[in-house]
């Protein structure tokens, strides 16, 4: 038993370190279950929940007779996931490369899609989140998607899923791309703007991002809703814990009428054809249809136009380069909006009524037409020189008589020269009746991204001088040799470009030179002329119905203002101007149109469009009703470098008069202002 | 008519009866109804904790949501056949037999090593059997080394004055062929489970203190050791980088120490409740049924549970001790010596790993883990523990 003792103490020993061994995990226990219990439980619940965003349905945009402009389909997409492919030791090229064979696309192509946006970057490249799938194709074949699910291994980091994206049914043919918009996933920048837990939900959000769909976003977005789901350790769905439902969007119904919207297309590409006809260039084409009582807008269309299908799943590099080429007229401008064009003639009615009103004018005098006046120390000239003798100013207007204008214009220009010497500020009737009748600035249309255009005065050249006219002028003076024409042009506006001259003025008269309007400015204009002299603010949106039919909201078009002239002078005007179609500069495009049945009136424009082209701007601002009402529309066309109004632009009108009203062989597009009877 | 004085005969007589009944020394007597019972009642544990694990519905290997818990419950009727049947061969056969058993695991152990062998997790441990059924040589391995020491030191070169220097070699250069094959596989938690059963046996059997001195050092310095001279193959260096820094690769091998620390902490004070853990069930925790069983613990039995855990592993380690305390012999106490030895380090270092306190390695909780070899071997260390127990005369005070 001489062991036991010499073991007894070594056996100590050995309880003490087990026992010290157990009461160390007894003391971490208690530091980890207890004390920190805490925060661990609320990484164990980051752990293993998952919050996933149920997108909600967006919103459809409607004509006026519920027929869907934009409406939701159901698609096969196609995504990338980034850091998965970068987690390969490739870096993903081989299944990009296999990728792209599947889809037919070029490796190019698919590598732009997935390439994060950023300083020197080419378009088309990925606008979103890095962290988010990366749509590379949303119109796939589902044996595509087939074989991209069942043979994950050769693609991995690569998905196939159902979604929902935009569609464009297209009724009538009706297109109205630049007034629909289109849609984009949201950018970082947008996402930066909002709060952490809203980053989350809303990163694989898409956003409006031209057209109504930017303008009514967030009417069309709806809410997402939040799926809160309970994962396991490879984020395999176990259990849902908790959801909030999505919330559809709202519809737009908008006043657009599918079928004038086709019309309105293709008569800008009748416009089109006729300029060129006549070998003038005619490119691009803008257009608007406008209800002249409400304000509301019936057609748009711009030219060239694009299929705003290509943006669906992405924009590919040739089809973003294609929207965005010069040499291509860059179709993504909404040129009916955001065109600045000289209005050309089409502005004289403004002038009229600013000269009457002055005082400068009667409208029952008569006044000489004489083929050239002089202004300054140059002679200006009516359109091909042509003199018309002792004219009233209903004749002035029908015929378009430019030297008329010219007096006006020496005649109002030395006045205000004269109070200015006096010290009393100048009044420029004619620049004041212009933005009374809202040109020259936005109208405040519902669509982003709108023109303000230019009404010239003493004081905005001034202002125009001295932010860039005198510095480019006067680099120019010294760059140019002396021989340049353009070098005397310099030098003056170096030293005088400031000055308003009586020339300004007499181009001002008659719509040429400084003035720059949008055709949309123009139909607001001559839609007071026919409507008591209220200028709206157009809309295109008329009424926000919730999914369940219920109208959250009726947009009317807001008034601008009132034009301030008396309703005699208004009345005076239009009935000058409904005479252009059957005896003045539009008589030869309206050659047998039935004019007893549908009242058209409406006026020419022909506006040279500055020193670096030969070709006019072709305009025809018209509005037409039934007989014995106030004319129901407004239609204006604008058709750069196609020469005179009366030959390019007209015809375009007359065929959407033709359309809306049932003229010849078009079935009415409006049946209800055919009183009943084909005419 | 019984007096007040028949009365106190017989109550002495029957106190004295009392008495003798107390001091009758049977072989029932002699057994460790505790040490049996807190060891079932760990192995009965551990079986729900093996079905929590297991009973979800992305079962592994797509089987029945009890499977698991079927076969654990197999795992524990065989071995507790194996540890009778040890208890009742009991010291003298078992001594006859230790070197035999001694050859077997070195040849299992050299076996695993070759084309038998299958590799799970990095480590070549494990031998195919066929029909489902694997072997872990090294948890033979333990056993033998054990008994090896005990009879080494606790009867062939056993001397009154404990075990000179020559024995140390001896018994050190016994012990370096299992070790030295375990390591080869490398299975390095069993090594650590070895090496620290050596040196607390060599303790225990009055080896100088120096001896023991020297060898704790050379222990716990060679862990670190090997780490650093790279001796340790990739995987297990990560393990190792990802136990000193483990924010660094979350999915990586730093994964399983953040999972496991999360998992346990996040019970708090009474858990959530059996079959209600979510990390559990997410199964965020790999190999959670074996090596980190504890885990479900923590999460579903909170601090509580795994107190009444560690009270029950600490009673197995007290019976343990008592029995080695009490042994009439030499060898009796370094048996059991050394099955708390082995016992003691492998519990905390299973529970060490998912606390924290130590780094990751595969090796299972006794009693508790999944996983038939560990299982029996524990349980013929139990049947162990109570031959040396009923070889023991009772000593009443």
């Amino acid at each position: 038993m001489k062991y036991t003792s010499r073991y007894g103490l070594r056996l100590g020993v050995l309880r003490f370190l087990v026992f010290g061994l157990l009461l160390a995990l007894f003391g971490q226990l208690w530091y980890l279950q207890i004390v920190g219990g805490e925060t661990y439980r609320r990484a164990a619940v980051e752990n293993h929940v998952r919050d996933v965003v149920v997108p909600a349905d967006r919103g459809r945009i409607l004509d006026d007779q519920g027929r869907a402009l934009v409406a939701n389909r159901t698609v096969l997409r196609i995504t990338v996931d980034r850091i998965a492919l970068s987690r390969q030791r490739d870096h993903g090229t081989a299944v990009l490369h296999r990728l792209a064979g599947l889809l037919r696309v070029s490796y190019a192509d698919v590598q732009h899609r997935i390439t994060l946006c950023g300083k020197g970057v080419p378009q088309p490249c990925w606008n979103g989140s890095p962290f988010q799938p990366i749509p590379v194709s949303e119109q796939a074949d589902p044996m595509v998607a087939l074989q991209i699910n069942e043979q994950s291994e050769s693609y991995p980091g690569v998905s196939a899923e159902v979604a929902t994206s935009r569609s464009y049914p297209r009724p009538s043919q009706a297109l109205a791309a630049h007034v629909l918009g289109y849609v984009a996933p949201i950018s970082e920048g947008e996402l930066s703007t909002l709060s952490t837990e809203q980053q989350d939900i809303r990163r694989n959000d898409v956003v409006g991002r031209a057209g109504l769909e930017t303008s009514y976003n967030g009417l069309l977005s709806g809410r997402d809703g939040i799926r809160r789901v309970a994962v396991d350790a490879v984020g395999g769905v176990t259990a849902t814990v908790s959801e909030t439902p999505a919330v559809s969007g709202d519809d737009l119904l908008t006043s657009l009428d599918a079928k004038v919207q086709a019309v309105l297309e293709r008569a800008l590409g009748l416009g089109l054809a006729r300029a060129r006809s006549f070998g003038q260039p005619a490119k691009t084409a803008a257009g608007v249809v406008l209800d002249a009582q409400t304000g509301h807008v019936v057609a748009m269309a711009s030219y060239p136009a694009y299929n705003p299908e290509i943006f669906i799943g992405g924009i590919s590099a040739a089809d973003y380069r294609a929207v965005t080429s010069r040499k291509a007229g860059v179709p993504l401008l909404n040129r009916a909006i955001q065109g600045e064009y000289a209005p050309g003639s089409s502005f004289k009615p403004i002038s009229v009524s600013a000269v009457v009103k002055e005082g400068t004018a009667n409208f029952h005098d008569t006044y000489s037409c004489p083929s050239g006046v002089t202004i300054g120390n140059r002679v200006f000239h009516n359109f091909e020189s042509t003199s018309l003798g002792q004219i009233n100013m209903h004749t002035v207007l029908v015929k378009s008589c430019d030297t008329v204008f010219y007096q006006f214009a020496n005649h109002d220009w030395f006045a205000d020269q004269r109070r200015i010497k006096n010290g009393q500020p100048p009044i420029e009737a004619v620049q004041n009746m212009a933005r009374a009748y809202g040109l020259g600035q936005d109208t405040g249309i519902d669509l982003p991204s709108e023109s303000g255009g230019l009404i010239e005065d003493r004081a905005s050249k001034l202002a125009r001088w001295k932010t860039y006219l005198r510095r480019n002028a006067c680099a120019g003076a010294k760059r140019r040799p002396a021989s340049d024409p353009i070098h005397q042009l310099d030098v003056e506006n170096c030293t005088d470009g400031w000055r308003f001259r009586d020339a300004d003025q007499a181009n001002e008269n008659i719509g040429q030179g400084t003035v720059l309007v949008t055709p949309l400015q123009l139909a607001a204009a001559y839609a007071s002329l026919v409507n008591g002299g209220t200028v709206y603010s157009p809309r295109i949106g008329a009424v926000v119905r919730a999914p369940n039919g219920r109208i959250v909201r009726r947009i009317a078009s807001p008034v601008r203002g009132h034009v301030p002239i008396s309703a005699r002078l208004r009345a005076d005007i239009v009935s000058a101007l409904y005479d252009v179609p059957r005896a003045g500069t539009a008589a030869g495009a309206f050659g047998g149109f039935p004019l007893d049945t549908v009242h058209v009136g409406g006026k020419t424009g022909t506006a040279q469009s500055g020193l670096d082209t030969k070709y006019d701007t072709s305009w025809f601002a018209s509005f037409a009703g039934l007989p014995g009402k106030p004319a129901k529309y407004v239609a204006v066309v604008t058709i750069p470098q196609a020469g005179q109004g009366a030959r390019a632009a007209a015809p375009a009108v007359r065929a959407i008069w033709e359309g809306i009203f049932g003229v010849g062989q078009a079935p009415a597009a409006k049946p209800s202002q055919t009183s009943g009877r084909r005419p | 008519m019984t007096t007040l004085a028949d009365s106190l005969v017989a109550l002495r007589g029957r106190s004295s009866m009392r008495e003798r009944l107390r001091m009758r020394d049977t072989v029932v007597r002699r057994f460790d109804f505790l040490l049996l019972g807190s060891s079932l009642t760990l192995c009965a544990l551990g079986a729900v904790l093996v079905w929590s694990a297991t009973r979800g519905p992305a079962a592994i290997s797509g089987t029945s949501p009890t499977e698991y818990l079927h076969r654990d419950a197999l795992n524990i009727g065989i071995g507790v056949m194996l540890g009778a049947v040890t208890m009742v061969l009991g010291g003298p056969r078992l001594r006859r037999w230790t070197p035999g058993v001694y050859l077997l695991a070195c040849a299992l152990l050299l076996l695993v090593l070759g084309p038998l062998g299958a590799t799970v997790n990095g480590s070549h441990s494990w031998i195919i059997l066929g029909g489902g059924f694997q072997l872990q040589p090294a948890e033979v391995a333990k056993l033998a080394l054990v008994l090896s020491l005990a009879l080494v030191l606790g009867e062939w070169r056993a001397t009154p004055e404990g075990p000179g220097t020559p024995e140390v070699l001896l018994v050190l250069g016994l012990a370096a062929v299992p070790i030295g094959l375990v390591l080869l596989q490398p299975d390095l938690g069993t090594v650590m489970v070895l090496v620290f059963t050596v040196i607390g046996v060599l303790m225990v059997s009055g080896a100088s203190r120096r001896w023991v001195v020297a060898l704790l050092l050379v222990g716990v310095l060679g862990s670190i050791g090997v780490v650093q001279l790279n001796v340790l193959k990739d995987y297990q260096l990560q393990r190792f980088t990802a136990f000193l820094h483990p924010g660094t690769d979350p999915r990586g091998f730093g994964y399983n120490a953040t999972q496991a620390k999360i998992t346990v902490a996040s019970g708090g004070l009474l858990g959530v409740g059996l079959g209600h853990g979510a990390q559990t069930s997410g199964r965020f925790v790999p190999e959670q049924h074996t090596d980190f069983i504890f885990t479900v613990a923590g999460e579903e039995l909170g601090f509580l549970g795994c107190s009444v855990i560690l009270a029950l592993l600490g009673l197995v380690l007290w019976r343990g001790l008592r029995i080695a305390a009490r042994s009439p012999d030499p060898y009796g106490a370094l048996v059991a010596a050394g099955v708390v030895c082995w016992f003691a380090f492998q519990t905390f270092q299973n529970i060490g790993m998912t606390v924290g306190l130590m780094p990751i390695t595969g090796l299972p909780l006794p009693f508790l883990s999944y996983g038939g070899s560990a299982m029996f071997a524990n349980l013929v260390a139990i049947g162990l523990l109570e031959s040396v127990a009923i070889g023991t005369p009772r000593r009443v005070r």
